[in-house]
């Protein structure tokens, strides 16, 4: 396979990858208002534990690892994924029943370091700094793939798993669950007043976030076949907020547009430049200046993304709508409360505030 | 017959109590104001009544049933609901999303619910597919108060409903509030506008420095010289 196509499957792998990663990010911040610092933490877990799983026995391989289960793909996955949300469920029940905003998201960057330290320097956990590598290619030896033709396979696969969990997000967006999630976003005192147990939903958005973050981190050690904790710095989260920051908080299709523009065109695409004579590292310092004006541009001029957060249409909505588009006006039930009299003083006051 | 027992509540923030010794009731199918000077603990005690702050001393009953202790989102469930003062509605969502959130508070049929809501809040259905943060002030006052109803409560907690409202929208929000208590809730509003409560409120309760200092039917309570204890001339207190 030509050098070129490698690298365009390269970058497709990236770009539904992000998206991975951003829908869940997104669960939690854009859905439900958690500022998740610590979710790359997340996405490592799932990583490491989707490698370790699928590498045999580490007796033998040079390396220092628990589990070594020789699992094949999917289970090997969804195992990582599970497990990043055993995490989520751990660090939620530490922090979400007492901390609030950026209180919670000082300790939750906090959390991000630790386990970055804690698997760095724990070699017999998952092989210290040098992490986790020869993880096997994922049905390499079904389908006979070449090293070369596993890039355009596996860029599929993640397509197709992207595909799969954004149809399962698109669910749960439109569902009560979701509404719900949208509303403590918004509220979290006045949902409760209403009912709703606030941690139970948080709780519940940082689960499917953080599954969501495994099979994301899953997918990118299968796919290079190795991990290490210089892939997973706590800035990295950073990233996949500008994902969603970019793309449109609160809107899937925006995820995609925003990892397509950061994730891929930023920064994956100009890891594939030639360097720069006599300054080698000099791309990624512009790329890195690149994301922040980005951010800035985004933030200032257009808040809500390229692709906002839609306003969300009921099924019940529609039946009052002709196809026409023209507004069809109910008659009022002859139980109204709000006399005629009311509504005249309404919409004098509105025709007063808008003039 | 009362919908809403507190007994001898006394809570505050920390140590450090704002309301103490509250004993008050609220009737089926009445309205029952809470009046007094700013800090004298009206909004502390409406906080206490659903969990948000938690009663020191004391007992709250909620259709015969204790709810002193119990976690604050399931008192909705058992038929008390509290609208806040401020920032009441779900900005981003929907106005038909907002009432769709408080109806899933409660089990059964939500969709018929919340047409017969809407057929109540008439320039509410107009707006239903807008977002709540377009809405006026009003109107998102109307909104919560709507949402409130959705979990169809026995003892709606109206924390200063009118708050910044103009006069015409103050006369509909309160024209609502009468027709809520005529349905057969208990209502029970936190109100700085004396008059407006006095106008529409069958009990009255004073609250001063964190005291329930004065309490009775409204005709009785008018007859009293209200703004001597607002300016903190209190008079002997009375039932």
């Amino acid at each position: 396979m030509p050098a070129f196509w490698y690298y365009v499957f390269t970058l497709i792998f990236f770009l539904f990858d992000y998206f991975i990663l951003a829908m869940g990010l997104n669960i939690q911040y854009g859905e439900t208002g958690i500022l998740n610092f610590a979710y790359i933490g997340f996405v490592a877990i799932g990583s490491y534990v989707t490698g370790a799983v699928s590498l045999p026995s580490s007796a033998g391989t040079g390396q220092q690892y628990i589990l070594g289960l020789s699992l094949p793909f999917p289970i090997n996955l969804i195992i990582g994924g599970l497990a990043a949300s055993a995490l989520a469920l751990f660090v939620a029940l530490i922090t979400l029943r007492r901390l609030r905003t950026d209180y919670l998201a000082m300790v939750l960057i906090s959390l991000s370091l630790v386990l970055w330290d804690l698997i760095n320097n724990y070699v017999r956990l998952f092989n210290g700094a040098d992490g986790l590598y020869n993880v096997p290619e994922p049905m390499a030896s079904v389908f006979k793939l070449t090293t070369n033709s596993f890039v355009p396979f596996f860029a599929g696969v993640t397509a197709a798993v992207a595909l799969i969990l954004w149809f399962l997000m698109s669910r749960i967006t439109r569902s009560p669950l979701g509404r719900t999630f949208r509303a403590i976003r918004d509220d979290a005192d006045v949902a409760a007043a209403l009912g709703k147990g606030v941690f139970r939903y948080q709780l519940t958005s940082m689960l499917i976030g953080a599954f969501y973050a495994g099979i994301g981190g899953g997918l990118i050690i299968q796919f290079g076949g190795s991990f290490n904790t210089s892939a997973w710095l706590p800035g990295e989260t950073f990233v996949i907020f500008a994902v969603i920051i970019v793309g449109g908080v609160g809107n899937n299709l925006g995820l995609l547009v925003g990892a397509l523009l950061v994730e891929t065109l930023l920064i994956h695409l100009p890891a594939f430049l030639p360097d720069i004579p006599g300054h080698p590292e000099l791309i990624q310092y512009i790329d890195a200046m690149l994301i922040g004006i980005l951010l800035m541009v985004m933030l200032w001029f257009r808040p809500q993304g390229m692709i906002p957060e839609r306003v969300r249409r009921s099924p019940l909505l529609s039946t009052f709508s002709k196809s026409d588009g023209q507004q069809v006006v109910v008659p009022t039930s002859p139980s109204s409360v709000m006399t005629a009299t009311d509504s005249a003083a309404l919409r004098n006051v509105d025709e007063k505030d808008e003039s | 017959m009362p919908a809403l027992i507190t007994e001898n509540i006394t809570a505050g923030y920390g140590r450090t109590p704002i309301i103490n010794d509250i004993s008050l009731s609220a009737d089926v199918g009445t309205i029952t104001a809470i009046i007094g000077p700013n800090g004298a603990g009206k909004s502390t005690y409406a906080k206490t009544l659903v969990g948000v702050l938690r009663a020191v001393t004391g007992r709250i009953v909620v259709n015969d049933l204790d709810i002193t202790k119990m976690p604050g989102h399931l008192i909705p469930r058992n038929g008390l609901v509290y609208v806040p003062q401020n920032e009441n509605v779900f900005t981003n969502l929907t106005v038909r999303e907002n009432l769709e959130v408080g109806g899933f508070a409660v089990r059964g049929n939500t969709d018929a619910r919340l047409e017969e809501i809407l057929d109540i809040f008439t320039d509410l259905k107009k707006a239903q597919g807008k977002k709540a943060g377009y809405l006026s002030g009003g109107q998102q006052n109307l909104l919560a108060i709507a949402r409130s109803l959705m979990v169809e409560p026995t003892v709606i907690v109206l924390d200063e409903p009118t708050a910044g409202l103009s006069p015409a929208y103050t006369d509909v929000v309160w024209n609502q509030i009468d027709l809520i208590a005529k349905s057969g809730t208990a209502v029970l509003v936190v109100e700085q506008n004396v008059e407006r409560a006095l106008a529409h409120a069958d009990f009255v309760h004073i609250f001063v420095a964190g005291s329930n200092h004065m309490h009775g039917p409204t005709s009785e309570i008018a007859k009293h010289d209200l703004a001597a204890i607002f300016l903190g001339r209190a008079e002997a207190t009375s039932s």
